[in-house]
């Protein structure tokens, strides 16, 4: 793969847009328009579904294992919460399912 | 704490584990740990880098994801009585998890938050820098299909998050949004146009 060239700014553009957030929070006093409140509260759930999707196809035709193994991992996050045992479960299912098929 | 430092610690491994994969030296993979201190920002980072998107993106894609810290930091200083100095680390080290912390049931005094502050950020980058120095000798990782960690590990941070049936609806737009766009758009662009109209249509149909 690429090395990815732009490495350095890129991380101090990361570390100055995420201090930013984090401190404009505790230094300014304000209260935000519930409109962009509840359009913070939707930001992640957003984000994360949109991070899933293109990825969860793969590039080595292992589309439809894929697919059986996150929808098991699904559950297990859906039933447990836990964060590593989702992990563990989706990886162990597809290492499983590509040893079968 | 316990608990959340034995959630972190393996999404930690997870991430420093796809860096390297990514392409990413040991001490870039550290050096997203020690100064951005995310963890999703940070695996998508990682993520994005690893499909050749470039920095713009990146940053907008963290920015987007970790704009929510405005929130907690709003309600940890009304909370919590700080002097300037002391918002200024505790801004540094804010995390989700502290913050959950930190008004879920902490002392609600500085030393509380810095002490779970600190204990995170330590445990966040031992963690990260013991799934770099592993994640560099795995072989032939892509064989192993390590890519499949990153919509997983997303899928775990995303369904704990899904309360009712609105968050489930925007999931499912974003999701499917992100997917089409995809096919024709590169990189983080998929990512930034599903995430912000998937967040303005909840928002709208919470109205």
């Amino acid at each position: 793969m690429a090395h990815p060239v732009s490495f350095w700014p890129t991380c101090l553009a990361m570390l100055a847009v995420t201090f930013g957030s984090r401190l404009t929070g505790l230094l300014v006093r304000m209260r935000l328009p519930s409109y962009w409140l509840r359009f913070l509260h939707f930001v992640p759930i957003a984000v994360f579904a949109a991070l899933i999707t293109p990825s969860l196809e793969g590039s080595r035709g292992e589309g439809g294992i894929r697919f059986a193994a996150a929808g098991l991992a699904g559950v297990v996050a859906w039933r447990t919460r836990h964060l590593a045992l989702t992990i563990a479960v989706g990886l162990a299912a597809f290492w499983l399912l590509r040893l079968v098929y | 704490m316990m608990p959340l430092w034995l959630g972190v610690a393996p999404f930690a491994l997870a991430y420093a584990v796809l860096a390297r994969n990514a392409g990413l030296s040991i001490v870039e993979t550290q050096a997203l740990s020690l100064l951005v201190f995310a963890g999703s920002a940070q695996v998508s980072a990682v993520g994005l880098f690893s499909r050749g998107v470039g920095g713009l993106e990146i940053v907008l894609t963290t920015f987007l994801l970790n704009v929510r810290h405005v929130l907690y930091g709003m309600s940890l200083g009304r909370v919590v009585p700080m002097t300037r100095r002391e918002r200024l680390i505790g801004a540094y080290l804010l995390t989700d998890e502290a913050y959950g912390v930190s008004v879920a049931r902490g002392a609600r005094s500085f030393p509380f938050v810095l002490g779970a502050e600190v204990s995170l950020f330590l445990v966040w980058n031992v963690t990260t820098l013991v799934g770099a120095l592993v994640g560099g000798v795995i072989p032939d990782p892509e064989r192993l299909g390590v890519d499949f960690v990153f919509p997983v590990a997303f899928l775990a941070l995303l369904v704990p998050l899904l309360r009712l049936k609105v968050d489930v609806a925007v999931a499912l737009v974003a999701g499917v949004a992100a997917w089409l766009l995809a096919k024709w758009l590169p990189g983080g662009v998929p990512v930034l146009g599903a995430g912000v109209s998937g967040a303005l249509l909840g928002a709208w149909l919470t109205r």
